[in-house]
């Protein structure tokens, strides 16, 4: 028995990588023209769900309906046929090309048979971006628009093809605040033009402010569907947490007693070759027992803090003090000398190499420290001894010290470069991103790592865009916007509402 | 025990795509003589037939083996060299200009002079390219291509122009003095003790490349650059520290075959060293003990393919013509199952 | 008249870097730095001299060359395409390749490692002289050209229209900027990847056609000494654009001419010789050196 009003319903969908269970029973129904939610904590099994109705993955398991016909879906390409079109967190846009290429980009409107006809590209383009609202210059190159405009036209691109149902798959993770406020209106548009929208995310504002009706995923099942004007955000975060997984958390009325600062930065600016600034007068202070949080949308800067502190950028003004020496002007090997510890926000960009194995990753840094070197040559058997320490110690599963680290999964992989680096036993730990990407397990040892890290009397930078990760594990809250720190605040007084307004620009104060 | 089978499976791809490359040889061979058999023995058999085969052999594999451990280490700092023939040029012609205007020095201290020059102007040859990538992005195949033909004219006006024999045929240099010559390999008469420096060498590669923390840094930084920089490694001089020791090694091999094999220079001593040498790096799969093998290989089968003229009627380029198979061969890979996950 | 010879042996020159240029250009596009496009031309070449040699047909030899060095790109797409070997290596292994197989048949076939020199060639249309005398500087300068140059010129507006103004074109840059994005709009990725090593192969074979039958009307083992790289450095200093690519082949091509005028005085031919492959060096390097200054960040100014 079908029900008209339901374009696409999942039953029991199951999906099992070799022996890794990534959804274990997934029922989901969606009715045309509401905006539904897909929510879950990371590793819940939201990418994994939506890789299926796309057809990148095949389900082990299960049926899926479009329009009350089972159906199944070949590839990317069969699934815009059937209408349904993805919007993926990485886009797939050429930058050299304009909007109106890339909106046809593999579907050339054609003249005389073999050349493009631009004209006709560019009018269609342009009646579907008037006809959605959206504001774009259809010969525009695309190397040219912001994060926002990109998305925008990346969903324009979807509904080209007609999709009716569209996946946005985790959209305002890379979009600064203004900018998710224009994706709510445009996704409120696309609802009153009959368009179906499945918005995946794990962030509960916006689940309270875009949705008609709200499933939550946990662990690979569907727990609950409901509509989103009758449950709190409450309700949700219990649905998708289930049990209390974040007990390692600060407690916010303990009492703490912190040391002398360890890392210091005065007035750290950073430009790039158009004169903007990507640190604009930067000041902070990290001291000794303290985890010191840096929340901020994606973009604002964080990446360059994390590279200007580490020693891999250099400072147009201003200084950096580690344990009361000026680094300012030293190498990266210099500064992690001094007692700096850095995990990059990206582990296969910077965190690691991938083709070297386990053994000579997490000895890296510390060869003559651990003792590995004999008469100045590497003594293998001291290398795979000092690695199956680490790996036991960090419970890196799957993985033994001639492995390639490559070979390892997400989790693991970070274990390694968090086992490098607290190898050293560094005064001050530089944390970027550490549990993006990882499943709820393997984020746990990480925020336990954190957290002793700082009960040991040192000091720790955490630079997070999870929210829910910065208030876990933070004595002070630095809020970055634009490349400025808008504010720092104790644990006590922050709240999800202050900070978010601070990520949004609004509401300055003096730090 | 897990790394033995580790390197077996390793050995697999090159030596099947060496068994291909001759097996189609050997087809060839066979179409065009009706001794294919006699032809394929002398290719690869006849260098062991006398005590001087055997040393033109040993003199084949000399310079080829150590251009090849300069190449190992610049692929391994992710630097693709194909500068070789260069710099093993710039390393001959500067040890026989130094060798014929230093004539009068006493040998003790022209020796060494004249291979330190001969290391020195190979390395700074690597040396451009390396920085020219490090500073600039500037892609090192194209430079050091061109710089190839650079060098090559520029020793072709060298021994023309300013230290040709007069009194020999062709382009070739004024010898250098007797004094400065290596003395041939003990036992084996006119082969040069070069080869022993090659042996030698390909250990200590081995050695500094897997056993030291240098090794791992310039590995760190030929597999991920990024990474390398992040955890405090000078990623950028670990690349040129490679091109200058890879434009070293060919710098050498130019030296010590003016001092060992030619006793001048001549400008066509070369069957295209620094390319074979590649070949060899690659074949071995990057790793300087088997280039040292695989350098040996190589030179049995240009020398063997001489013999293998002389005694049929197959053409010696057959192993041009084979060389270009190999490589073209060499890093395919055939993907059994692409199913999707 | 000067002017007019120097310009026109300035064209001769450009002509075989500039086709071989834009063979590299359009794999560049599709992400691939192709370094057997040197192998190409030799393939090309050599077919040409020795099916004209054989036949006496100007156009069976024309179109055999170029149809070789197709052959060759195929055998390159092969390999690398379809069994993954790396590009590079593989380029280089047809460079190899066909150097040890024209010199293997030279060997073999003909008795003559030196090279193939046919006793009668026929000879490949050229701007009949006077016929374009109305066009100041010019017209004099392209008389004489033989149709390759000719068509060496049209490839570059050929080359721009197809890469930005057919839906091929701009599938196959796509491919090459950015592949996930390109398949995700349901462009077959390796399709258009051989399609420009196809290209290449065509372009190449009228470089190496231009080298054997224009002036020369004979076959050298190492004829093309190096063209090919040199285009390789003409595509990687116009950053890949047809225009900007044209000019820099024309560069070289005009340090190529320099270098003949230069011969009369007393200046030693391998200096003379050495002369477009420098200018390629430091070309490349002064391109790459203006984006790195460009791309420096600004100084704080407070």
């Amino acid at each position: 028995m079908s029900d008209p009003e339901t374009i696409l319903e999942l039953r029991g969908i199951a999906k099992t990588f070799g022996d890794k269970v990534a959804l274990k029973s997934v029922d989901l129904s969606v009715r045309r023209g509401e905006v539904h939610v897909i929510c879950g904590e990371n590793g819940a099994g939201k990418s994994t769900l939506m890789n299926i109705l796309v057809g990148i993955h095949e389900p082990t398991a299960g049926e899926i309906l479009l329009n009350g016909k089972p159906i199944t879906i070949a590839d990317p390409i069969a699934a815009s046929a059937l209408g349904i079109g993805m919007v993926h967190q990485h886009f797939t846009l050429v930058p050299s090309m304009s909007v109106a290429e890339n909106l046809f980009l593999g579907r050339h409107p054609r003249k005389l048979g073999i050349f493009s006809d631009r004209q006709a590209m560019v009018a269609r383009s342009r009646a579907l971006i008037e006809a959605y609202n959206f504001g774009l210059d259809p010969v525009a190159p695309v190397a040219s628009l912001s994060v926002g405009q990109r998305q925008r036209v990346e969903i324009l691109k979807a509904l080209a093809f007609d999709a009716e149902l569209l996946i946005l798959d985790e959209p305002t993770a890379v979009l600064t605040p203004p900018e998710v406020e224009e994706l709510l209106k445009v996704i409120d548009t696309l609802r009153r033009r009959g368009r179906t929208v499945l918005f995946i995310t794990h962030k509960l504002r916006e689940v309270k402010a875009v949705s008609d009706r709200v499933t939550v995923i946990r662990l690979g099942e569907s727990i609950s569907t409901r509509n989103t004007a009758d449950v709190s955000e409450a309700d949700i975060a219990r649905d998708m947490v289930g049990r209390d997984v974040f007990l390692v958390g600060r407690k916010g009325n303990a009492v703490r007693h912190f040391g002398p600062p360890l890392l210091r930065l005065g007035a750290v600016t950073l430009t790039n070759a158009a004169g903007r600034r990507l640190l604009d007068s930067v000041s902070l202070e990290v001291r000794a027992g303290e985890v010191l949080g840096v929340a901020g949308v994606e973009g604002n800067g964080q990446t360059e803090l994390a590279e200007t502190i580490a020693g891999l950028r250099q400072v147009q003004a201003g200084h950096i003090e580690l344990d009361g020496r000026d680094v300012t002007h030293l190498s990266v090997a210099r500064r992690q000398e001094l007692g700096l510890g850095f995990v990059p926000e990206d582990r296969l960009d910077r965190g690691l190499s991938r083709t070297m194995t386990v053994a000579e990753n997490v000895a890296a840094t510390n060869y003559e420290r651990a003792g590995i070197l004999r008469h100045g040559l590497v003594d293998s058997a001291r290398l795979a001894r000092f690695a199956a320490d680490k790996i036991r110690e960090f419970d890196v599963r799957g993985a033994r010290p001639a492995t390639p680290a490559g070979t390892l999964s997400g989790g693991n992989m970070q274990k390694i470069v968090i086992a490098r680096e607290l190898a050293r036993s560094p005064r001050l730990l530089l944390v970027s991103q550490p549990t993006r990407g990882l499943d709820i397990g393997a984020s746990e040892f990480v925020y336990e790592r954190i957290l002793s890290t700082a009960d040991a009397g040192r000091g720790v930078l955490l630079i997070s865009s999870e929210l829910s990760e910065i208030f876990a594990l933070s004595d002070r809250i630095a809020v970055i916007f634009s490349g400025r720190i808008m504010a720092v605040l104790e644990r006590a007084e922050a709240d999800e509402i202050t900070v978010g307004a601070l990520m949004n620009g609004a509401g300055r104060k003096a730090a | 025990m897990q790394s033995f089978t580790a390197s077996l499976r390793a050995l697999v791809a090159p030596l099947s795509a060496i068994a291909l490359t001759m097996a189609l040889g050997f087809v060839l061979v066979a179409a065009i003589t009706d001794q294919p058999v006699q032809a394929y023995r002398d290719l690869l058999f006849a260098n062991f037939d006398s005590w001087r085969n055997f040393g033109l052999f040993l003199n084949r594999a000399t310079p080829l083996a150590l251009i090849a451990l300069g190449i190992t280490f610049a692929f391994r700092a992710g630097v693709f060299n194909v500068g070789g023939e260069g710099q093993l040029f710039a390393g001959a012609i500067v040890t026989t200009m130094l060798g014929v205007a230093l004539a009068g020095l006493p040998p003790l201290i022209l020796l060494p002079l004249t291979i330190v020059a001969g290391i020195a102007a190979g390395a700074l040859l690597g040396w451009i390219p390396g920085v020219l990538k490090v500073r600039l992005g500037v892609d090192e195949v194209v430079v050091t291509l061109m710089l190839n033909t650079i060098v090559l004219y520029f020793t072709s006006y060298l021994v023309n122009q300013v230290i040709r024999d007069t009194t020999a045929y062709g382009a070739v240099s004024q010898m250098v003095p007797e004094g400065i010559w290596l003395p041939s390999l003990p036992g084996v008469p006119n082969a040069t003790s070069g080869i022993l420096a090659a042996v030698v060498l390909a250990l200590l590669s081995w050695l500094i490349l897997f056993r030291t923390k240098w090794g791992a840094e310039l590995r760190a930084a030929g597999t991920n650059l990024r990474y390398a920089e992040a955890i405090g490694i000078p990623a950028g001089r670990r690349v040129t520290d490679a091109m200058l020791l890879a434009g070293g090694f060919a710098g050498l091999a130019g030296a010590l075959y003016v001092l060992g094999i030619g006793h001048r220079f001549e400008q066509n001593f070369s069957p295209d060293y620094g390319l074979v040498a590649l070949t060899c790096a690659l074949l071995a799969r990057i790793h300087p003990v088997g280039a040292l093998f695989t350098a040996l290989f190589y030179a049995m089968m240009l020398n063997g393919a001489a013999y293998m003229q002389i005694s049929t009627d197959v053409p010696r380029s057959l192993v041009d013509l084979l060389t270009g198979l190999l490589v073209l061969l060499m890093t395919a890979r055939v993907v059994l199952s692409r199913r999707k996950a | 008249m000067v002017l007019e010879s120097f310009l026109s042996s300035v064209l001769e020159q450009s002509a075989p870097i500039l086709l071989a240029a834009l063979a590299a250009m359009i794999t560049l596009r599709a992400n691939i730095l192709n370094v057997a496009v040197e192998g190409m031309m030799l393939v090309a070449a050599f077919t040409a001299i020795a099916v004209g040699g054989a036949t006496g047909n100007i156009w069976l030899a024309f179109f055999s060359g170029v149809l070789a060095a197709i052959v060759a790109a195929q055998l390159l797409s092969l390999v690398t395409l379809k069994f993954n070997a790396d590009f590079i290596v593989a380029g280089l292994g047809i460079n190899l390749l066909a150097a040890g197989a024209t010199l293997f048949i030279l060997e073999r076939v003909y008795n003559s490692p030196g090279g193939l020199r046919p006793i009668a060639f026929p000879a490949l249309w050229h701007v009949p002289a006077g016929s374009l005398s109305f066009i100041p500087v010019l017209g004099p300068a392209m008389e004489g050209q033989s149709i390759v140059t000719l068509l060496a010129l049209l490839a570059v507006p050929a080359c721009w229209i197809f890469l930005y103004r057919t839906p091929i074109g701009n599938y196959l840059r796509a491919a090459g900027e950015d592949e996930h994005a390109a398949r995700s709009a349901g462009i077959r990725v390796g399709r258009m990847k051989a399609l420009s090593v196809t290209i290449s192969g065509l372009l190449s074979g009228l470089a190496g056609v231009q080298l054997a039958m224009d002036k020369l009307q004979f076959f050298l083992p190492d004829m093309t000494a190096g063209r090919g790289f040199i285009g390789l450095a003409a595509t990687l200093f116009g950053g890949g654009h047809p225009l900007l690519t044209a000019a820099a082949s024309f560069l070289f091509g005009f340090f190529g001419a320099l270098g003949d005028r230069l011969q009369a005085f007393d200046i030693p031919s391998q200096f003379v010789l050495m002369l477009p492959y420098a200018a390629a060096l430091v070309g490349l390097t002064f391109a790459r050196w203006r984006i790195v200054m460009r791309n420096r960040p600004a100084r704080v100014t407070d």
